[in-house]
C-alpha cells in the first residue's frame, strides 16, 4: 500500500537546487534515504513533514495534499517527525517535553495523553529518565527522546532525519529493533549516512545526489550495482581509482580491476560509492 | 519464626478481602516480607498494579501546577490549553526580566525632576503599544523557539496555536505595561491611553502575518507607527500632540481599525502556519 507519493518535486534555495524534479513512492516498511551532504535528503524530508513548502511538484500522504491548508492538518495528524536538529527545550524534563508535544498532537484527554507519554518513554527506554531535564541528558538519550516525540500518537508515517547520530553501538542496535518493529505495520522513512543502518533495517533504499533520485531498490540491489567491480589486492592499485586498506591488510578497490586483484562480494557501501561516482562522472547530477 | 508459622488459607482470604483489623494486616504483611513462600501465595492483579504504578508515575513526573495555573483552570481554561500557554517559549524568566527592566526604566525616567519628564511620558505612550507586538514577533522566530520545526509539523500548528501563544505573551506584556502606566506622572488616563493602539498593532500584525512572516509583519507595523508619530510631532505643537494621537477621536479610530484587522485575520486565518515557510 502506498503511503507517500512524490511527483516532480522541486525546491531551490536562491540559486542552489535542493530538489530537482523528484518522483518517489513509499509504502509500509522501512525506507532508507542515502546520500552525501547537500544531496537534498533533509529538504525532501522537510517537505514531506510539511515543515517546508516545495516550489513545484506535488506530495500526497495517504491521499492528502499538504499544499491545501485543511489537508495539511490531516497530513500532520498522520506523521511523526524527527528533524536533524530537534532543538528540544533544554529546561523541560523528558516527561514535560513529551507531554507538551502530545498536546500539540491534539491529545487533549489528560489520562490518555499521559499513558501515551509513558508508552513512548518505555519504547525508547527512557522511563527512568522521565524527570531528568533535557540539558542533562546525554546526546544519545536526547536523540531517543527526539524519537519518542516522533512516535507519540502512533503515526502512520514516521520521518526521521539522521536518527542514529549520537547513538552508541548498543543504542543503535536497540534503535534498529524498535524501528523494525514499527516498520512492520507503519511507514518509516529515515535518512542516514550509515550504509550499515540501511543494510540492517531497510527493505528499500533511495539514493539521492544533487537533488535527484539516482537509485531506488532493495539493499541487495544496491550492493548488486557494484557486482563484478569490487576487488581485493595485496598492493595498492596503480590506476587512479578509489581504494582503501581493509582490516586484513588487503586493498579494496571499487571500479576497474587492478592488476593481480581478485573479485570479492560487494557491500551496500560499494554499490553506493560506485553509484555516486557514476552519477557525478556521467553528469546525471551536479 | 517463618519456619514455624505461616499464613493459613482463612487468614489469607480475610487479608485479600480486606476484612482484617489494621494490626492483623500489619502482622500479615510483616510476615510476608520475611517469608517468600507466603508472599507467592498472594495473587497479583497486574491490571490493578499497573494502574497504580501509572498513577504514581504520573504524580511524580507530571508538570507541577502553580497558583496562576490553578486559577486559570478554575476560570475554565482546559488543562491542555494551559500546557500550551505555559510552554510558550517567550514566557521565560529572561524575557520577563528584560520587559520589566525596560518598563521600570521608562517609569523611573518619567519621574525624574527635569524638564524632559513630560516628554518621557509621551515617549512611553508612543513605545508601549509596540511592546506587545514585539513580544508576539519574538515568540515565534527560530531563535526564540528552538523546537519550531517539530511544533510546526504538528496538527496544532495552525491559527489556533499562533493566537493562543499571542494571547499568552500579549496578556503578560499588557499587564506589565498597564502596571507601569499606572506609575506614570500625568493624568490618570495616561495609564490606559496606549492600550487601543497596542490592540491595533497586535491584530494588525497578526493580520499582516497571513501574508508576511511574523517578525517582518511586526517590524513593518511597528515602523509605520513610529514613523507616523514622528511625522505628527514634526507638524503639531507639543501640547497638541498627546490629545491628537491619544485623545478620544484617535482612540475610536484605533478601535475601528483593530476591528477591521480582526476581520481580515478571521477571513485569512487558514494562511497561518508555523510549519510551511513563506
Amino acid at each position: 500500500m502506498t503511503t507517500v507519493t512524490v511527483d516532480n518535486l522541486s525546491k531551490r534555495y536562491g540559486s542552489t537546487v535542493a530538489l530537482d524534479a523528484v518522483d518517489l513512492t513509499i509504502g509500509v516498511g522501512v525506507t532508507g534515504l542515502l546520500g552525501p551532504n547537500g544531496a537534498g535528503k533533509s529538504t525532501l524530508l522537510r517537505c514531506l513533514a510539511t515543515a517546508l513548502g516545495p516550489d513545484a511538484g506535488s506530495i500526497r500522504v495517504h491521499g492528502f495534499d499538504p499544499a491545501v491548508p485543511a489537508q495539511r492538518t490531516e497530513v500532520r495528524r498522520r506523521i511523526g517527525y524527527l528533524p536533524q536538529n530537534p532543538g528540544l527545550y533544554p529546561h523541560f524534563t523528558a516527561y514535560d517535553l513529551l507531554d507538551y508535544v502530545a498536546v500539540l498532537k491534539e491529545m487533549t484527554d489528560t489520562q490518555r495523553r499521559r499513558a501515551e507519554v509513558r508508552r513512548v518513554l518505555d519504547e525508547v527506554e527512557l522511563t527512568d529518565r522521565a524527570k531528568t531535564k533535557v540539558r542533562k541528558l546525554s546526546g544519545g538519550m536526547r536523540q531517543r527522546l527526539g524519537l519518542a516525540q516522533a512516535l507519540l500518537g502512533d503515526p502512520e508515517l514516521v520521518i526521521l532525519d539522521e536518527p542514529t547520530v549520537g547513538l552508541d553501538p548498543e543504542q543503535r542496535m536497540s534503535f534498529r529493533a524498535l524501528i523494525s518493529r514499527i516498520g512492520e505495520r507503519r511507514t518509516v522513512l529515515l535518512s542516514t549516512h550509515q550504509t550499515e543502518d540501511v543494510g540492517a533495517l531497510c527493505e528499500r533504499v533511495v539514493v539521492m545526489s544533487g537533488g535527484r533520485v539516482v537509485f531506488e531498490g532493495g539493499p541487495k540491489e544496491l550492493a548488486g550495482v557494484a557486482e563484478g567491480q569490487v576487488w581485493l589486492s595485496e598492493s595498492p592499485p596503480v590506476r587512479n581509482t578509489a581504494y582503501w586498506r581493509n582490516a586484513d591488510g588487503l586493498y579494496r578497490t571499487v571500479g576497474p580491476r587492478p592488476d593481480g586483484a581478485e573479485a570479492t562480494r560487494p557491500s551496500i557501501e560499494d554499490g553506493y560509492l560506485l553509484l555516486l561516482g557514476t552519477a557525478v562522472a556521467t553528469g546525471a547530477v551536479r | 519464626m517463618t519456619d514455624s508459622w505461616h499464613i493459613d488459607t482463612a487468614l489469607l482470604s480475610d487479608y485479600e478481602e480486606g476484612t482484617l483489623s489494621p494490626s492483623r494486616v500489619m502482622a500479615v504483611e510483616a510476615h510476608m516480607l520475611a517469608c517468600a513462600g507466603c508472599r507467592t501465595r498472594v495473587p497479583v492483579d497486574y491490571t490493578w498494579l499497573t494502574g497504580n504504578f501509572s498513577v504514581i508515575y504520573d504524580n511524580v513526573h507530571a508538570p507541577r501546577v502553580g497558583p496562576l495555573q490553578r486559577l486559570l483552570t478554575r476560570l475554565g481554561l482546559p488543562e491542555h490549553r494551559l500546557r500550551l500557554l505555559t510552554a510558550t517559549p517567550a514566557l521565560r524568566w529572561s524575557w520577563l526580566a528584560a520587559t520589566a527592566a525596560v518598563l521600570g526604566l521608562a517609569v523611573a525616567v518619567s519621574w525624574l525632576d527635569w524638564s524632559g519628564a513630560a516628554a518621557m511620558s509621551t515617549v512611553f505612550l508612543a513605545l508601549a503599544p509596540i511592546l506587545p507586538v514585539a513580544t508576539v514577533a519574538t515568540a515565534y522566530g527560530p531563535s526564540a523557539d528552538p523546537m519550531r520545526e517539530i511544533t510546526g509539523t504538528t496538527p496544532a500548528a495552525g491559527p489556533a496555536l499562533v493566537l493562543w501563544r499571542a494571547v499568552a505573551v500579549v496578556g503578560v506584556a499588557v499587564v506589565m505595561a498597564a502596571v507601569a502606566g499606572l506609575l506614570l506622572p500625568g493624568p490618570g488616563w495616561f495609564a490606559a491611553a496606549w492600550l487601543l493602539p497596542a490592540l491595533l498593532l497586535c491584530t494588525g500584525t497578526l493580520a499582516l502575518a497571513t501574508s508576511l512572516s511574523l517578525p517582518v509583519a511586526a517590524g513593518t507595523l511597528g515602523g509605520l507607527w513610529l514613523t507616523g508619530l514622528y511625522a505628527v510631532v514634526r507638524v503639531v505643537r507639543d501640547d497638541v500632540f498627546v490629545p491628537l494621537v491619544f485623545g478620544p477621536p484617535a482612540q475610536f479610530g484605533y478601535l475601528a481599525a483593530a476591528a477591521a484587522a480582526a476581520a481580515v485575520l478571521t477571513l485569512r486565518r487558514r494562511r497561518f502556519d508555523l510549519g510551511e515557510s513563506r
